[in-house]
């Protein structure tokens, strides 16, 4: 570029006020130099429609393509849910995907080796196929103590919630027919408890409503997620609401941008939101100022539970627990005279479910009276047990165990009822900051409770919105890499019980409600997968289908690698050596392995801890006594294939592809399709009949190009299904049991409707509703907002019109409104199931709650949750507080490991407590994402956020001495770290049961490669788990801090083990 | 540059902003622009397309139709 000056009438204004165009919207605005630029979306051959691949928002994004190059990437204007807005990071995508960080080579280490050898793709897919071959038989494991396993643990794979449906839905695909069931990905450690708690409560585990129907609320209370700074692009939408005249609080143990826009912050202790929302519960019950035409009509209030249940009182359990293994047997928590199963949830459950259903009522779930009370008088009617359960929940109990003042809650409580009932609906928003503990299931129980009892499910500026955390987390659920269901939410067959496709439908499906056509879902299933081998004689192959015994989860499969039971892993862009709970634990489980095979875009921490990992600098760990072989292989990015996310609103897009990847780098649907080929290539001549299913697995799936990509709209049609005549099936209501259609997922049929890839549909967001309908599609049956048709009174009128959904339409004799109605269409409100109907038949006109085996919303959970049907306050694995409600200080079923890595912290009154003495948080930060792997390596985002740091408050930083901008080093029982401090009040010291309660705040992105790099907060959690999800809990723990950096070397090992030499740690600490 | 005036004239005999902008040699947008004072991605106009090259967004794919064909008659046609 020239630069000269200009001469004085050259200059803009002088420009502007002399000439015609005064205003300056024309001429006057341009220079010279101006006049020559051009927008490089204006020079761009096409624009590609695609979905940003970061967080669950799902914002759609227009790619602008020049040569065969990205040259930009910006906002879609025409989405309903993002209108054309990106957050740093989707503004970021061109670089992330067109940068130079991202490696182009396969990369291979040899055990024991010390540094990377280039390998050519062909032969590192051959070496892969090989190995897979060789330790599936390894690990094989055919029966145990006379049940079917027909599995193998040599194999583990995790990773799925940044990748395609279809790359999921292969890789579960491919890996099932192997025998693996050690899969899992990033929505076990993420949301995998609002899957346990939403679906128990209400029957489908994925948000009710969408972030744009929040613009709809009345009141909106963000807890457990700080929505502003971690999905910016949804939060449009609360102060769309605020400008509408709503009231919006924050809860949180740390002030952030959330807080900034909210009318009310309510700052409280980590880890003690069931007190919060338990007390909030208490005010509606005793204040009777709940719903209560919903409550009666809607809910299980009034449903007579059996005379065997125990409230948990002031000890803190239930009826049913079993000390000596730490868990619940939930039989006496079910209805007096009847049995429901969960629709979701805690599925290892269904082993005594099995036996109660034997014992007591003579058949499968959903048989039987159940009896009510609809005065809610009986003293074992849910009504009257939810009172006495909360009645301790006061709020001065509350401002003890929170830390939240008397007035504050009050208002709190004024609000929510205010802004409740038939003219006012109420939303909550939670993230992870709820999910992520050992009770994280129970949290959204809670809510879910509070909704149910002020009648805000199903309505418009209701519900509970589940804020996700990566592109296709929620469809990395659906159609889940994870170990304990199939496509749809179908459980895995149990070792025990499943014998045969017939006894895993009567166990696991209920009499009444959709579940009870789940012999429709598992055969359509079945035929997609094993085709024309699946026969009605052989059981549609259901005998092909691994078997559980137990939990398999990501921390399970982390033991298993610890005593050297897994020989293979396999990583689909996760990076479990920082972003999962006690990072030396995952480090030393893949140290054991005979393999891994990394699929990323850089070279992440996951992938070379063996010659950079902290126990190789603290020697701990020498690369050469390492025999792990690792490949590396590079990952296409979303701008390169083509496929479908789920965003946090079960809203399918599909994006398109719009260059091709360079050199080595494939997607995963090529990897796995490949690979699948390989090993079928393998096993071709093989007469072991453990291998029938991977060769009658269907694998011919259409390719194109010179890679041979398999065509990913091919696989979405799978995923839709077919009938006999090759038709596209339209709902899952099509769906047969006897062999005529074939489907890989049920609740996404309808997705290919017609023939048409529904999930690409890109109607403009000013030429439809507010619910967004005609843009790409969400599952079930393009519903947009969960049970809707609890937006009716039970005849089937609005509650209100302010709040008017869908309702009955006497004259059409059918279900209409704004929405898809959640409902048989036809079914009038005043149905009344015949004798002896089953199914969605046996509901009637006014159940709105379709998959639950009674109609109605939970408000106690007689199954599907593992640790009580009621959510109780118990204090984190590690607390610095004692339980002040309840005599068990933590979950009574909390699921543990022991290790000498991974050691938990003293009870808040026993010696060596007052070690660790302060509580720590952790959360998200707008411009990085997860554990890193697709932000610290992006020159934008880390340098907008280049290092690690923590916050604490003024008065903590006087007290430990810690400055700001210097260097704090936080030390638990497991490692410690080093972070910047930064004081500032954003966080809180609460008054808590007479003493004040520090806490400190942590983003948790971080690691030591990358061009941000800094240590991971993950050194510092441990291993404790939700019993109903196996989430960890990483968002309450306690901590110790201390100004200057931490020791290098063997001495940060010294460090941690003096720590626990002081606090007296052993084996035993913290394990009752 | 275009006046406000020029592209008024053009759309008043009838033509439409990506007609006009050819006639004046300027991107359809920017027509959209001179004339609305509004730019073509506002949330509230319904005018992507005079900004952008063309979208690529196709929603039916015949080879995949035809798979899915052949996939029945081979896999579901013998079903009871």
């Amino acid at each position: 570029m020239n630069l000269r000056v200009p001469s004085p009438g050259e200059l803009p204004l002088v420009r502007q006020l002399r000439g015609a165009d005064r205003l300056g919207r024309g001429a006057a605005a341009e220079s010279r130099w101006s006049k020559e630029l051009r927008a490089r979306t204006a020079t761009a051959d096409r624009t590609v429609k695609s979905v940003c691949p970061y967080c669950a928002v799902g914002c759609a994004q227009n790619i602008f393509v020049k040569d065969g190059e990205i040259v930009q990437i910006e906002g879609d204007p025409d989405a309903p849910h993002s209108r054309g807005r990106l957050c740093p990071k989707g503004s970021a995508t061109r670089q992330l995907t067109t940068g130079s960080s991202r490696e182009r080579h396969v990369l291979h280490r040899r055990p024991g080796a010390s540094d990377w050898e280039r390998l050519d793709l062909e032969t590192a897919m051959d070496m892969i196929a090989d190995r897979v071959v060789r330790d599936r038989r390894r690990g094989w494991e055919e029966e145990e103590d006379g049940d079917l396993l027909h599995r193998t643990m040599g194999i583990a794979a995790l990773g799925g919630a940044t990748l395609d449906n279809e790359e999921n839905y292969l890789i579960k695909k491919l890996l099932t027919a192997l025998g693996v069931i050690q899969i899992e990905n990033q929505a076990r450690v993420c949301h995998s408890s609002t899957v346990v708690g939403l679906g128990t409560s209400f029957g489908r585990g994925a948000s009710s409503t969408l972030p744009g129907d929040l613009q709809n609320s009345d009141l909106i209370v963000l807890e457990g997620s700080n929505m502003a700074e971690a999905h910016p692009v949804a939060y449009q939408w609360v102060v769309e609401a605020k400008a509408r005249g709503a009231t919006v609080i924050h809860v949180d143990p740390h002030y952030s941008r959330t807080s900034a826009l909210a009318d009310e912050f309510v700052p409280l202790r980590a880890g003690t939101d069931i007190a919060f929302l338990g007390g909030i519960i208490n005010h509606v019950l005793t204040t009777e100022s709940d719903f209560r035409e919903y409550v009666l009509a809607y809910t299980n209030a009034s449903t007579i539970v059996g005379e065997r249940f125990e409230d948990a009182g002031a000890e803190g359990l239930f009826s049913g627990y079993e000390e000596a293994t730490m868990s619940y047997d939930p039989r006496s928590w079910q209805y007096e005279g009847a049995f429901v199963g969960a629709a979701a949830g805690q599925r290892d459950q269904e082993g005594n479910v099995d036996r109660l259903q034997e014992d007591e009522l003579g058949g499968p779930g959903g048989r039987g009276e159940i009896r009510r009370d609809e005065t809610l008088r009986h003293p074992r009617c849910v009504w009257q047990i939810l009172r006495r359960h909360y009645a301790a929940y006061t709020p001065e109990m509350v401002e003890r165990v929170c830390g939240v003042p008397q007035d504050v809650f009050a208002k709190v409580c004024r609000l929510f009822v205010e802004n409740s009932g038939r003219e006012r609906t109420t939303a909550f928003v939670h993230g992870v900051g709820w999910t992520q503990h050992t009770i994280g299931s129970q949290y959204i129980r809670a809510a879910s409770i509070l909704q149910l009892l002020l009648g805000n499910m199903g309505r418009p500026g209701g519900g509970v919105m589940a804020m996700r955390g990566h592109a296709s987390i929620q469809g990395s659920s659906d159609i889940p890499t994870l170990f304990d269901t199939l496509p749809g939410y179908i459980p895995m067959p149990h070792a025990h019980g499943h014998d045969d496709l017939a006894d895993f439908i009567a166990a696991d499906s209920p009499a009444r409600g959709f579940w009870g056509n789940m012999d429709d879902y598992v055969v359509s299933l079945l035929k997609a997968w094993w085709g024309r081998a699946a026969t009605a004689e052989n059981d549609y192959c259901f005998e092909y289908l691994p078997r559980l015994t137990g939990s398999h989860s990501t921390y399970d499969t982390t033991m298993a690698m610890v005593e050297g039971k897994v020989k293979g892993f396999f990583l689909f862009g996760q990076n479990p050596a920082v972003g999962s709970a006690n990072t030396r634990m995952q480090r030393l489980g893949m140290s054991k392995l005979d393999w891994l095979v990394v699929r990323d875009f850089s070279l992440i921490e996951s992938a070379t801890w063996w010659k950079d990992g902290p126990e190789i600098e603290s020697g701990e760990m020498r690369t050469a006594d390492i025999d792990t072989e690792v490949f590396f292989l590079p990952a296409a990015a979303h701008t390169e294939k083509e496929g479908t996310f789920t965003n946090t609103q079960r809203m399918l897009q599909w994006h398109h592809k719009a260059v091709d990847p360079r050199d080595d780098q494939r997607s995963d649907l090529w990897f796995t399709y490949h690979l699948g080929r390989k090993v079928r290539e393998r096993l071709a001549d093989s007469g072991d009949r453990n291998d029938r299913p991977i060769l009658d697995l269907t694998w011919d799936y259409p390719t194109e190009g010179e890679i041979e990509e398999p065509l990913a709209d091919a696989v979405l049609a799978e995923i839709n299904g077919w009938n006999a005549d090759g038709e596209m099936l339209s709902a899952y209501t099509e769906l047969k049991a006897d062999g005529s259609t074939s489907c890989g997922c049920w609740i996404y049929c309808g997705c290919y409707a017609e023939g048409v890839n529904q999930t690409a549909r890109r109607k403009p967001a000013s030429e439809q509703n507010w619910t967004g309908g005609e843009w790409a599609w969400a599952w079930p049956a393009n519903r947009r907002i969960l049970y809707n048709r609890a937006s009716a009174d039970p005849s089937g009128k609005p509650w209100s019109e302010r709040k008017k959904l869908v309702w009955w339409d006497e004259g059409k004799g059918e279900w209409v409104g704004h929405d898809t109605p959640d409902f048989e269409a036809g079914k009038p409100p005043d149905y009344v199931p015949p004798e002896g109907a089953t199914g969605p038949d046996a509901l009637r006109g006014d159940e709105p709650f379709i998959m639950q085996a009674d109609g109605r919303g939970w408000l106690f959970a007689p199954a599907g949750v593992a640790d009580g049907p009621l959510p109780t306050h118990y204090e984190p694995q590690d607390s610095p507080v004692r339980n002040l409600l309840h005599e068990h200080q933590r979950d009574p079923a909390r699921q543990l490991y022991e290790h000498e890595w991974n050691r938990y912290h003293p009870d808040p009154d026993e010696p060596g407590a007052e070690v660790f003495p302060f509580a720590a948080t952790t959360y998200r930060l707008t411009e990085h994402f997860t554990a890193g792997g697709m932000s610290r390596w992006t020159p934008y985002l880390a340098e907008l956020q280049p290092e690690f740091f923590c916050e604490v408050s003024p008065e903590l930083a006087a007290e430990r001495g810690l400055e700001h901008a210097g260097w704090a080093t936080i030390v638990g029982a497991r490692g410690a770290v080093e972070a910047r401090v930064m004081v500032t009040e954003r966080m809180t010291p609460l008054w808590v049961d007479g003493r004040v309660v520090h806490q400190i705040g942590m983003p948790y992105h971080w690691g030591p490669n990358g061009l941000a790099r800094g240590d991971s907060m993950n050194e510092l959690s441990s291993m404790a788990l939700d019993p109903s999800s196996h989430i960890q809990e990483v968002k309450a723990l306690s901590v110790d801090i201390r100004p200057g950096r931490r020791p290098r070397g063997p001495g940060r090992t010294v460090l941690v083990e003096e720590y626990r030499r002081r606090a007296g740690i052993t084996a035993a600490t913290g394990m009752g | 540059m275009a006046t406000r005036a020029q592209v008024k004239e053009l759309l008043d005999s009838g033509l439409d902003y990506e007609a006009v902008a050819r006639q004046l040699g300027i991107r359809p947008g920017l027509a959209y622009m001179i004339a609305t004072g509004r730019p073509a991605d506002d949330d509230t106009a319904p005018a992507q397309d005079l900004f952008e090259p063309p979208a690529h967004n196709p929603t039916t794919n015949p080879r995949v139709i035809e798979w899915v064909k052949e996939r029945a008659a081979r896999e579901l046609r013998s079903a009871g």
